[in-house]
């Protein structure tokens, strides 16, 4: 569960990934995981919001910022966000020096990709 | 109709259930209140924030306390 239970004042962050087929889904979804495990937010399920599962669906609509991770320009993770209404701030990793289909996902690729996103994301914190 | 109210049982749950129950009161309508209280059946849910409420197995509402008459629309079929 998120960090933030029973109807508290603080900041919940939910983080979602698309996950996709190509090296930049897989990197996207290593990322979201590195970023989950050093307590950036909770991890959510993108596929339950294209779903329209009514807890997840609730539970986006509710959080304080929903972040979603996608591996391309193709952009399907907020895509769903769009088509479902829900707020989010998007990050695609192609904006991070990585081409799709070529780029092999290293260990140290994964490490330096979060580490940006994740201080982007500390910065709209701050802001 | 079933409604469900989940959350560990803190103080803000409870309340939640308290309105639950009166709204159905209310109403006067014939519901089954269940509170759920397990951690992994909530997230099963996809609830990430408590108290949560939902009828018939679809979540309305998560991390709010819904004042009566918020579950009274909800009860009545509001979005």
């Amino acid at each position: 569960m998120a960090g933030c239970s029973c109807g508290g004042d603080c900041e919940v962050k939910l983080l979602y990934a698309c996950s996709g087929m190509a090296n930049t889904g897989m990197l996207a979804d290593q990322v979201w995981r590195k970023l989950v495990r050093d307590g950036n937010g909770s991890g959510a399920c993108l596929a339950a919001i294209g779903a329209g599962i009514s807890g997840y669906v609730q539970s986006a609509q509710n959080a304080t910022r929903n972040i979603v991770l996608d591996g391309c320009m193709v952009a399907c993770g907020a895509k769903i966000f769009e088509k479902a209404g829900l707020p989010y701030e998007h990050y695609v990793m192609t904006d991070y020096d990585v081409e799709k289909g070529k780029t092999p996902i290293t260990g140290d690729l994964i490490e330096a990709v979060a580490k940006r996103v994740e201080s982007l994301i500390n910065e709209r914190t701050k802001a | 109709m079933k409604v469900q109210i989940l959350g560990s049982g803190c103080t803000k749950c409870k309340l939640l259930e308290q309105h639950a129950r009166e709204a159905v009161s209310e109403l006067g309508i014939q519901a089954e209140i269940v509170k759920v209280m397990d951690t992994d059946a909530i997230m099963e849910m996809g609830v990430m924030m408590t108290p949560a409420l939902a009828i018939d197995g679809e979540v309305k509402s998560v991390g709010k306390v819904l004042t009566k008459d918020q579950v009274i629309s909800y009860l009545k079929g509001g979005k």
